[in-house]
């Protein structure tokens, strides 16, 4: 397990587990700070290109369209395939927001980290 | 207001009692505090947990869609909110002296298809979860106004689009 340097204050945390890339989102991800997120994690798969992208997301408490752009962007990244991107620890709002868009059956999500890393 | 009808680019709010309202410039970096404070201003007229989230998310895309589509992403432009209660509903009225160009008619009505598009998932959270939206051109801009019921079942505010 290696921690990664991410260049942003928007991912807590960035870690390789085996060839699986784990980060940790906090603050509230909005227009204003989402392209920020996209650039940091789209370097971070670039450089570690890993097998799957975990996103714990216990630290979001908020998120808007925008956000939601980037996890989709993210997961085409990934290569589109649902196993490849798992979101955790989700949060009340950001779960109804992707309720609301209809995309929670295209991300896999999981309680928590261990459980997305089984 | 200035003399031309336009609110000065600044960040001016006022919150009485039941009418809050702010005119702020059309950029992002206000969106979070303007959506917090609508999100409080909206409690304190009895609105319940669920309701302060769908009004202070439709609110932030309504926002975010004057200032990507209206004003094209050019910051400094004016946008004029005023908010409150109106009965049981909680109404939110958005001014922008942009494009005057109607979302809704570019998009009408949303589509699952819009999910990933610019703005789709915006108008598609503002129609699942108002209970009124709607456009109206001003000549010089557009003005939006949103409304939702102050108290709700969570099944009563995912509301359908049609």
């Amino acid at each position: 397990m290696s921690e990664l340097t991410t260049g942003t204050d928007l991912l807590a945390s960035a870690r390789m587990d085996k060839a699986r890339l784990v980060v940790a989102v906090r603050g509230d991800i909005d227009m204003n700070n989402s392209p920020e997120l996209r650039r940091a994690a789209l370097d971070l798969i670039d450089v570690q290109k890993p097998s799957k992208l975990v996103m714990n997301l216990s630290d979001v408490s908020y998120m808007d369209s925008s956000a939601i752009a980037v996890l989709v962007e993210l997961l085409r990244r990934m290569g589109r395939a649902k196993e490849r991107m798992a979101l955790t620890n989700l949060q009340p709002r950001v779960k109804g927001l992707l309720e609301i868009a209809r995309l929670n059956t295209i991300f896999e999500v999981a309680a928590d980290e261990a459980d997305a890393l089984k | 207001m200035s003399e031309s009808g336009q609110p000065s680019p600044s960040h001016r709010s006022e919150a009485a009692m039941d009418t809050f309202s702010i005119e702020i410039d059309s950029d992002t970096a206000a969106l979070k505090a303007v959506r917090q404070a609508v999100e409080g201003f909206a409690a304190r007229c009895g609105c319940d947990e669920r309701a302060c989230d769908d009004i202070g998310l439709c609110l932030n895309e309504a926002l975010a869609n004057v200032i990507r589509h209206a004003y094209k992403g050019f910051g400094g432009r004016p946008i004029a909110l005023t908010a409150g209660a109106e009965g049981d509903r909680f109404v939110m009225r958005l001014r922008d002296w942009g494009s005057g160009v109607n979302p809704e008619a570019v998009r009408r009505p949303p589509k699952e298809q819009d999910l990933l598009t610019p703005g789709g998932l915006g108008l598609i959270c503002l129609h699942r979860l108002m209970t009124e939206v709607k456009y109206e051109p001003q000549g010089d801009g557009m003005l939006l106004t949103m409304a939702r019921m102050k108290c709700s079942a969570p099944s009563d505010a995912a509301k359908e689009s049609t």
